[in-house]
């Protein structure tokens, strides 16, 4: 049986490991000049007076930056063009009545054909995920921004699970469907939908977000990559006041909630005089976030709903393939 | 040489190589197969006639185990069809579409089939294809209808199968590929151990080789045993234009064809014929196919090539 799936997917691999060889060879170049650029900066900002970080630098170029952010798209292509296909492709060519007429039992041909391409799978997200982390190690450290929505998508375990679903997703519309052009079509529209909402909906409640309240004057900042989620000002009865929309503001509080004396601070770099901080201090910021040392646990919590959800398309896939008429 | 109806038609028949009990196979609100009650003995080589969308595929299919039945019961080599390697080795099921893989070359599927069966004869493949100038190196999807087909073929015999289930095999060969392919077929069987079961609707090609008829239309059996039995269960009545109720309620008239000077009945016999104005002579395979497909046929609309010159007798 593997003789056979090596034989029809042999030219998918051959492409997919061309692919992954380019994009390896480019990282890896491009990630030692970051790298030695982010050491450079270090250097030059240990040897400079009062640099206590080097935020706000940007490595690398935007060109790699851009592939490295579209590697969002990467675990979708093999859902794709590996996933939907398996099924759906024989059946439009007929090719099953084939498969399934030698000595072969339709679940073995289904366990050994999905068990490769979750290899497959599992290693383009892999390689794809390890090669992003490492190159933006630098960046990450700079940024502090590797928890955002976006970034955590791209880095760690959780490309690996999105791949392993993307071909879960793609094999189960295709047996479902038994045509590859829907397969595509709803595999592509599912990955979408399914990532989004749990990004979206799901993933800011893996663990209760941590709420922290400060004074507008003191100022807070997590350690870290942490992930903001919310962040606003209380006034003085603990209203929650209106985000600054103009640039007249002062410590996040809009001038209009504040003396005059306040405001002629805000257009210039002196000090603020006692009436203005006297005012300020009945202002109360807070900042919902998770912090950065939850990042493990929720690649972890994330990988597993993919995980669970690539099981039960397969389990789908199954007792279509298996309970229905050939 | 092809041999000719080599099983006696009266011997005992062996333990049976498929036997079906009241088979039934619904899509929907289509039924495909209705109270199929059929059995091939072993060793035969049956021919599978019917009228298009009469259930012929269906049958084959459910023989094969690639779908279950809505109702009734199937045996094929002794057991229920089920998805278990050593059932799976001994059928050899070919579809009409001629299922291969169009990028891979024969080669590729000899290959593919060393793997896959636990029997397997590559070299009765490699040798039949090169005798036929195939090229077994090329794609099979840039080879023609003929070739592919007799891929395909090659493939499904060197699976060394006991029951061979073949959906208008012959229908893309030419007839002298026909004629050859058929031949193997009858010395694959008299080789013995292996049993043919075959649809076609070239029915002077089936009576060459085949010994055993099972013939459906609209999802019903209408004829299933011998084919020397069934030739020898009917006869052709040649008479004058006159009354024939006598010999209709003595007989079970398949057809009846009317012209003014005489008629013709194609009856199936409860027992000799008394009127002796009527002459008795024997059907030939293709005359009895007809009568019974052409009775279908005059349920729904009659097709004018069919029966412009007869009146076809109810069932009684």
């Amino acid at each position: 049986m593997t003789w056979l799936v090596w034989r029809q997917h042999r030219v998918q691999v051959y492409l997919g490991a061309a692919l992954l060889a380019a994009f390896a060879i480019l990282i890896v170049i491009t990630g030692m000049q970051v790298g030695n650029q982010y050491h450079a900066a270090q250097a030059a900002c240990a040897a400079g007076h009062g640099c206590r970080q080097l935020g706000g630098l940007f490595l690398g170029s935007h060109a790699v930056g851009f592939l490295i952010i579209s590697t969002l798209g990467a675990p979708a292509l093999v859902g794709l063009f590996v996933g939907a296909p398996m099924v759906a492709a024989e059946a439009e060519a007929g090719t099953t009545q084939f498969a399934w007429m030698q000595s072969v039992t339709r679940k073995r041909w289904l366990t050994v054909k999905i068990g490769w391409m979750l290899l497959a799978a599992a290693i383009w997200g892999g390689v794809i995920s390890a090669l992003v982390t490492w190159w933006e190690g630098p960046n990450n450290a700079v940024q502090l921004d590797a928890f955002d929505p976006g970034r955590f998508d791209i880095m760690g375990v959780v490309p690996v699970a999105y791949s392993l679903f993307a071909v879960a997703l793609g094999i189960a519309a295709g047996a479902l469907l038994r045509r590859v052009l829907p397969a595509i079509a709803v595999t592509l529209a599912g990955f979408i939908a399914v990532r989004a909402s749990v990004a979206v909906w799901l993933r800011p409640h893996y663990l209760s977000a941590v709420t922290v309240f400060y004074k507008v004057t003191a100022g807070f900042t997590p350690p870290g990559s942490y992930w903001q989620i919310a962040q606003g000002v209380l006034g003085p009865n603990g209203q929650q006041l209106a985000q600054p929309n103009s640039t007249n503001y002062v410590d996040g509080v809009s001038a209009s909630y504040l003396p005059a004396s306040c405001t002629q601070v805000s257009r210039g770099a002196f000090t603020p005089p006692p009436s203005c901080t006297g005012a300020l201090s009945h202002f109360q910021a807070f900042l919902t976030y998770q912090p950065a040392d939850r990042y493990w646990t929720f690649q972890g919590i994330e990988s597993g709903i993919f995980l669970v959800l690539a099981a039960a398309l397969i389990a789908v896939t199954a007792v279509t393939l298996l309970r229905r008429d050939a | 040489m092809i041999p000719m109806h080599e099983v006696p038609g009266n011997a005992v028949p062996g333990p049976a190589a498929i036997e079906t009990t009241e088979l039934t196979k619904r899509y929907g609100k289509v039924t495909a197969l209705s109270n199929c009650t059929v059995s091939v003995p072993e060793g035969r080589i049956c021919a599978l006639i019917g009228p298009n969308g009469a259930g012929k595929t269906t049958l084959l299919r459910l023989l094969a185990g690639l779908s279950r039945p809505t109702a009734g019961q199937v045996t094929v080599n002794g057991t229920t069809p089920r998805q278990d390697p050593a059932f799976l080795a001994d059928i050899g099921y070919l579809a009409q579409e001629i299922p291969l893989y169009r990028r891979l070359s024969a080669e590729d599927h000899v290959r593919a089939g060393a793997h896959l069966n636990p029997r397997w004869d590559a070299e009765s493949v490699r040798e039949r294809l090169t005798a036929l100038k195939i090229p077994l190196d090329r794609a099979v999807g840039k080879l023609s209808g003929g070739q592919r087909a007799q891929v395909a073929l090659a493939l499904i015999l060197a699976k060394r199968p006991r029951l061979l289930l073949l959906d208008e095999p012959v229908a893309a060969l030419d007839p002298l590929a026909r004629r050859n392919f058929l031949g193997l077929l009858a010395d694959g069987v008299a080789a013995g151990g292996l049993t043919v079961v075959l649809s076609s609707h070239l029915v002077a090609d089936l009576e060459r080789v085949c010994d055993h008829l099972i013939m459906l239309a609209s999802s019903r059996v209408q004829l299933c045993g011998d084919i020397e039995d069934l030739l020898a269960e009917h006869q052709l009545l040649i008479g004058p234009s006159k009354d024939t109720t006598a010999i209709e309620r003595s007989q079970r008239v398949v057809q009846v064809t009317r012209t003014p000077r005489q008629t013709t009945l194609l009856v199936r016999l409860n027992g000799p014929v008394a009127d002796p104005a009527f002459q008795a002579s024997d059907v030939s395979l293709e005359e009895l196919v007809l009568a019974y497909m052409g009775q279908q046929s005059m349920g729904q609309d009659a097709l004018p090539a069919l029966t412009h010159l007869s009146t076809v007798g109810e069932e009684k």
